[in-house]
């Protein structure tokens, strides 16, 4: 233990984007990387090949992308992308590359540098073949104005692998599609559906009527948000967005008018926000020197600080969680990629390899691979702290 | 009274007719027998003499003569011996003995028949006068040819010995001169001369021995054993005049004391002998101290007390018997001396002081402006002396009491802290001060002691000393030397601290500390350890004598820990680096009482996941900043960087770059030069970098400026001889350009170009082979394949054969990776390649120098170069010398030397009043002796150049002036340097000038004298030049 391993190397770096990396996110199941670029460009890698499979314009050159996102939720085999030219549209994955024109057109009429997010189911965690006490995911309610779905699955943690095939296999079907992005009022979050390309509600809900009168322009822009479908909430969705002064809000789509809980951990804009698997806490990043690691209780509608880790150089553009909740990443202004004990919040590694700031990372659902993509056109991929079974 | 005057007389006669019968019978004598015989006689009538125990070493027709000579009465014998010693008849008689019969018949004397007829005369008479008839025996220059010297003086030396030292004579001389056998006429009138040329003749016998004498009259042994004699003669006499009356009446003195006294002023005259006497009376001193003081309360010693002292008496009274003021002053100062190696504490020093020197102090000027004009203004002292000095001389109260006296006494303290600081601020003293009494800081030490002593409202009420400081303050921090500046630095510290205790002015980090070394670490400790690490050193002792059962470990981490201390904020500011933020535990977190269950309860739940979880190791989490800074990469981006003064990072990167990048020699070089120049000079690296790291920022900052002066000197030079008489310089701008041209001019003439040799071939081969001419040869490398002729691709028509072999690697070839050089280099091409070195200097030379020469005399706003900034101007002077050498033995170096001989030779410039721009002329005169070629100074002769000639003959004038007459003794020795040179050169010049003669008379025959308008001297051969 005198002398600590070197942080490691990239295992691969995909180069080819002309100009910054806006995004990356893995398919869900298959060895897939979407990423996005400043320039449009949306590319789909081959993660074992490491070659670039297919290369599409999906938003203007002149605007640019600033978020691709997958989801098992909306289909194995669809993308949404978001740029900067007021649109969010959804792709499907067809053989070889995307469709060649969107499947569906979301105009937001948003421009501002808030990455969509599309729901984030509540997964077990990928826990050790020991453990099997804990195989519940139960049926999820959605808004009121769609149909609800059950869904139930129950299976066995010894057959990972397969398990998250499984289930995505079985949301693929048919799942709530939802996409949460800051609005055209830069101070409100809008949900949209992906079906029909139509608004669902805004938030703060003001044409509610409702007495309580929030003062949303104060707390400035939306930077961040992150919707969820926590237990307790009985498939109602839950929606976390950080805002250009650092507060939080917490909503509870049964309730649109009131948040559940605000808090403000930063003193500078939240940039990034990600709940994790069981979604009970989660991480942020800003723009100032420090990430929040913070827990979600949902009965006592409470966001308390777990851990406050601080930072010697400001600004976290992206963080990110693995899928089986022990690490953390965060892609930081200063061209580092930094990991985290996502339980207990220590250090684990900074990781230097991009020569410009980082803007996303990404865990892929298996946890074998992480992606970082930079302003410096490239996306490194990683192999961190691989799980135990596969070593 | 007038019959015993008469008897006495009649006595006399008697005792001379006896002697002088004596002495003819010892002139007339033919055997050694009869001299003895005839001394016996003599000898029997002033000493009991028992004639028995001579009587069987001599002949026997002798012996009935001694054995039966009358023996006179006890009292007859006294009357006798008188006479004979206080008359005229000893003096005849010695003379005769130490002369004549040393010479001739002592070798043959028994032995006891010298010690009984012979030494005795000497041992058994009085030392007075014994001394005053044997001292000139010693001296050699005897015009009789007869007498056999060598055994003259041997045997004086002889009786010297057994007179003085082994008799105890200089004892015995105290004595009688203090009055125990005085007769009543021996008046004070009548006694000085006698004490005064008796003193004389003892401190100059060991001058006058001979160098083979005995180890016993040397002048280390022989003073010591004289000076116990003395001082326990003049204690005797002390203690026996303690009861008497007049023993207090200081009119009367003894002249006991009187002779110690002299005898003392004479030693001290005496060079070195000091040197021995003072261990003895400083070891002397400390004993009466130590007795005196044995009352238990040490700290109300009173002057009662020494005064009641008999012991203590007599050393005042010696020293006040010591009328020679210079002797006064050496044996005080060799007494502070010892003291200081002693290590004696303040109280001992001072008390011993004041037992020595009180009464004189008060009564006598001499003493008083002895101690408080020159021992403090222009002696150099261990500052443990000052500061006994100033308790005694200034203060005047024991270093125990804290200055009770308020009263009148103040007033003779502040005169005297004004007159110090008056001497103290005058630049003049700064200037003309010899360096070692700067250094050692006599004046500053006293000026920071006194002060310190001082309040403020004493301050205030002296007139000028507050005004005087600051500007002494001033006029130090001007000076080139380090030492000086801390030295203001440290009294203005001081100053500070009386002013006003709660704002304390630092000037310089290393007097941060409560006190103050007033050494500057120079003399304190005598092997030369530096402060530091003695301080260590003494740490570490400390540590191992306090608790010695510490493991050294321990002991070691210490040491670590003050090394690193040591070290400074440097490496502090790494340390923290170190150290990753990431890791700090928010301790508002610890408060969390519901997480911290959750962590308990997900340890509890996980222990399963143990296993996982160390599977989480974390990396090396050491991070740094290197890569996140912008890189330059264009000299424009640079010069960019380096104006913005808010953007100190850029500035410190672009500095780091700066270097590289012009050294690459890129195009935009030349349009840029320029700019970037002024940006260089002008960049603040002090109040941009981190505190402890301007150095390395200066260092890149000159480095990068030499660079652009060695990569493209025209332009650089014309905008840095712009700024160098600029207005919106600074002195240290300024400074840093004369450095940075000084260094370029020494690149430049050290510059080295990689030549490619040419490998010798064949131009025609000789078809020895075997192939067919028209085949390439064979040779190549061995494992060359054959060649195969290939056709010719494209056209049809071919006119050449082509052909192709294939060639094995060579060895030092390595094919790394898929590389698309064509041709590898090989470390061969190294032995191929030949360095050589040219000087590239003598080109750019009248760049560096003429523009630089041109406005130094001219005072404009900001720029003065021969008034307040004479640094500017040492430096202008020594970079024109480094310039003009570097273009040494060129023809530019003969052009610009009248140019810089001129300039040197320009009163204000070569008497100028700091010694630090004297020594720069000195330099650059001996560089233009050096760079000169000897040819040239013969043909510029020949020719007639009155420029050279006059100035070589001005640089050796100057040189011999400064040589023997300048205050600052490295200008001295640098002015000899400086004449041996010339010398050299002269003699250089004189050879070529011989080799022209002949040419000349060949083609001329003869010279005409009009030629030669210098001569050229020649010091050492002592012959002048002349043709």
């Amino acid at each position: 233990m005198n002398k600590r391993r070197p942080p490691p190397d990239p295992v691969a770096v995909l180069r080819g984007h002309r100009a910054s990396v806006m995004d990356v996110c893995f398919h869900p199941s298959k060895p897939l990387i979407f990423t996005g670029a400043a320039d449009g460009e949306l590319r789909i890698w081959d993660a074992v090949q490491h070659r670039t499979l297919s290369s599409s314009w999906a938003h203007s050159a002149a605007h640019g992308i600033i978020c691709v996102a997958t989801n098992p939720l909306i289909g194995e085999n669809k993308i949404v992308s978001q740029g900067r030219d007021g649109t969010v549209k959804c792709w499907d994955i067809e053989d070889g590359g995307l469709s060649r024109m969107p499947s569906l057109t979301i105009t937001t009429n948003s421009y501002h540098f808030c990455k969509l997010s599309l729901v984030k189911k509540p997964s077990t965690c990928l826990t050790q073949a020991g453990d099997s006490s804990y195989i519940d995911v139960s049926a999820k309610q959605l808004g009121s104005t769609t149909e609800s779905k059950e869904l139930v699955d129950n299976y066995d943690m010894e057959a990972r692998e397969t398990i998250n095939a499984e289930i995505l296999d079985f949301v693929n079907a048919e799942g709530p599609k939802y996409v949460v992005v800051a609005g055209e009022q830069s101070s409100e979050v809008e949900i949209w559906d992906l079906n029909t390309a139509e608004r669902l509600a805004r938030l703060p809900h003001s044409c509610d009527g409702s007495s309580f009168n929030y003062s949303s322009k104060a707390r400035g822009m939306c930077m961040a948000v992150q919707a969820f479908l926590p237990l307790q909430s009985q498939g109602f969705l839950n929606i976390l967005a950080g805002y250009e002064d650092g507060t939080m809000l917490w909503w509870d789509m049964r309730n649109p008018g009131v948040p559940l809980t605000s808090v403000k951990f930063h003193s500078e804009p939240v940039l990034s926000l990600t709940v994790d698997g069981p979604c009970t806490g989660g991480i942020s990043g800003a723009a100032d020197d420090k990430i929040v690691l913070f827990t979600l209780d949902h009965k006592m509608g409470s966001c308390l600080v777990k851990k406050e880790i601080s930072l010697e150089r400001p600004g976290i553009a992206g963080t990110s969680i693995r899928t089986d909740g022990k690490i953390a990443a965060t892609a930081g202004w200063d061209h580092r990629v930094r990991i985290y004990n996502y339980r207990k919040g220590n250090a684990l590694a900074i990781l230097k390899y991009h020569t410009a700031t980082c803007n996303a990372v990404s865990f892929s659902n298996d946890c074998k691979l992480m992606a970082s993509s930079s302003e410096d056109t490239t996306v490194a991929l990683w192999e961190l702290y691989p799980p135990q079974s596969l070593t | 009274m007038e019959d015993a005057k008469r008897r006495r007389r009649e006595l006399e006669t008697k005792v001379l007719q006896k002697v002088g019968e004596v002495i003819s019978t010892i002139n007339d004598a033919k055997h050694v027998d009869q001299v003895i015989c005839a001394l016996h006689s003599l000898a029997a009538m002033l000493f009991p003499l028992d004639s028995s125990l001579l009587a069987g070493s001599i002949d026997r027709r002798y012996r009935d003569q001694v054995l039966c000579a009358g023996v006179p009465s006890p009292s007859e014998r006294d009357d006798w011996w008188h006479a004979f010693y206080q008359g005229a008849s000893f003096p005849t008689l010695a003379r005769v003995l130490i002369h004549y019969v040393a010479s001739n018949w002592l070798a043959c004397f028994p032995l006891s028949a010298r010690i009984h007829v012979y030494d005795a005369f000497f041992v058994s008479g009085p030392a007075t006068e014994v001394i005053q008839a044997v001292v000139p025996g010693l001296q050699q220059n005897g015009s009789n040819e007869n007498l056999d010297l060598n055994a003259i003086c041997s045997n004086a030396e002889r009786i010297l010995v057994l007179c003085l030292l082994e008799n105890e004579g200089v004892l015995q001389m105290a004595r009688e001169f203090g009055g125990s056998c005085q007769p009543e006429d021996f008046t004070t009138e009548r006694l000085n001369p006698i004490i005064s040329r008796v003193a004389q003749l003892v401190a100059s016998i060991p001058d006058k021995a001979r160098l083979e004498a005995t180890a016993a009259l040397s002048s280390h042994l022989f003073f010591k054993q004289i000076a116990t004699q003395l001082l326990a003669g003049a204690e005797e006499r002390a203690i026996e005049l303690c009861g008497r009356a007049d023993a207090l009446d200081r009119s009367v003195v003894n002249g006991t004391f009187l002779f110690v006294g002299e005898t003392f002023s004479r030693i001290c005259r005496r060079g070195s002998a000091v040197q021995s006497l003072r261990q003895m009376i400083c070891d002397m001193m400390l004993l009466l101290f130590v007795e005196s003081c044995l009352s238990p309360n040490i700290d109300c010693i009173v002057p009662d007390l020494f005064e009641s002292k008999s012991g203590s008496q007599y050393w005042l009274k010696m020293v006040e018997a010591m009328k020679d003021p210079y002797a006064v002053e050496r044996l005080s100062e060799q007494l502070l001396r010892q003291l200081a190696t002693e290590h004696v504490s303040d109280v001992e020093a001072y008390w011993i002081l004041w037992m020595l020197f009180h009464q004189n102090f008060k009564h006598q000027t001499s003493v008083r402006s002895m101690f408080v004009d020159k021992f403090l203004l222009w002696k150099v002292f261990p500052v443990c002396c000052l500061r006994w000095i100033l308790q005694f001389a200034v203060f005047e109260c024991p270093p125990t009491a804290c200055l009770p006296t308020k009263g009148q006494n103040t007033k003779g303290i502040l005169d005297m802290v004004q007159h110090l600081v008056g001497v103290w601020s005058k630049r003049e003293f700064v200037q003309s001060a010899s360096m070692e009494l700067q250094a050692y800081s006599d004046v500053t030490a006293a000026v920071g002691l006194s002060l310190e002593k001082m309040s403020k409202e004493e301050l205030e009420a002296a007139k000028d000393v507050m005004h005087s400081i600051l500007q002494g303050v001033s006029c130090r921090l001007e000076s080139p030397v380090h030492l000086i500046r801390r030295m203001a630095s440290c009294v203005a510290f001081v100053f500070s601290k009386v002013v006003d205790p709660k704002n304390l002015l630092y000037l310089d980090d290393s007097c941060s500390g409560e006190t103050i070394d007033w050494e500057f670490g120079l003399t304190t400790h005598e092997k030369g350890t530096p402060d530091a690490l003695h301080s260590i050193e003494k740490a570490k002792d400390e540590l191992k004598t306090s608790n010695t059962s510490v493991p050294d470990k321990e002991v070691h981490t210490v040491d670590d820990r003050i090394g690193k201390k040591m070290k400074g904020r440097n490496k502090k500011l790494s340390e923290y680096t170190m150290v990753d933020p990431d890791e700090i535990i928010d301790p508002a977190s610890l408060n969390n009482e519901q997480i911290s269950d959750e962590d308990d309860h997900d340890n509890a739940s996980e222990s399963s996941e143990t296993l996982s979880d160390t599977s989480l190791q974390p990396y090396d989490l050491s991070d740094d900043d290197k890569d996140l800074k912008i890189k330059f990469s264009q000299l424009v981006d640079v010069v960019g960087a380096l104006q913005k003064s808010d953007d100190p990072d850029g500035v410190e990167r672009a500095l780091d770059v700066t270097e590289k990048l012009v050294r690459a020699s890129p195009d935009e070089l030349w349009h840029v030069s320029g700019d970037l120049v002024r940006a260089l000079v002008q960049v603040r690296c002090s109040d941009l970098t981190v505190e402890g790291e301007e150095e390395s920022a200066e260092g890149k900052r000159q480095s990068a400026l030499v660079a652009l002066l060695v990569m493209c000197p025209f332009e650089s030079l014309d905008a840095l001889n712009k700024l160098l008489y600029s207005p919106n310089v600074d002195i240290s701008q300024r400074i840093l350009i004369l450095d940075v041209m000084t260094d370029a001019a020494q690149e430049l003439s050290e510059a080295r170009s990689v030549k490619v040799k040419h490998q010798q071939r064949a131009l025609i081969s000789t078809t020895t082979e075997t192939q067919p001419w028209f085949l390439p040869s064979g040779r190549g490398p061995p494992r060359a394949g054959p060649w195969k002729e290939i056709s010719e691709t494209g056209t049809i028509l071919s006119w050449s054969y082509r052909y192709e072999r294939e060639l094995p690697s060579k060895p030092s070839q390595i094919k790394m990776g898929k590389s698309r050089r064509w041709s590898l280099r090989s470390a061969k091409m190294q032995e191929n390649q030949m360095e050589w070195s040219k000087n590239k200097f003598p080109v750019y030379a009248a760049a560096f120098m003429l523009p630089a020469m041109q406005g130094y005399d001219k005072k404009r706003h900001g720029v003065d170069l021969l008034g307040g900034d004479f640094i500017v101007l040492g430096k202008l002077i020594y970079m024109l010398g480094v310039c003009i050498k570097c273009a040494a033995m060129h023809p530019e170096a003969s052009a610009l030397a009248p140019a810089l001989l001129d300039m040197l030779s320009s009163r204000e410039i070569s008497h100028h009043v700091e010694a630090y721009v004297r020594r720069s002329v000195l330099f650059a005169a001996a560089c233009i002796l050096v760079a000169l070629h000897p040819s040239y100074v013969a043909s510029a002769l020949v020719e007639g150049n009155p420029f050279i000639s006059r100035g070589l003959e001005w640089i050796r004038t100057r040189s011999l002036q400064i040589a023997e007459s300048d205050t600052d003794t490295e200008c001295s020795t640098m002015a000899m340097t400086c004449l041996q040179l010339h010398a050299e050169m002269a003699l250089q010049a004189s050879r070529a000038l011989e080799s022209v003669d002949i040419t000349f008379k060949e083609k001329s025959g003869g010279l005409p004298s009009s030629v030669l308008k210098g001569p050229i001297k020649i010091p050492f051969s002592s012959v002048e030049y002349q043709i």
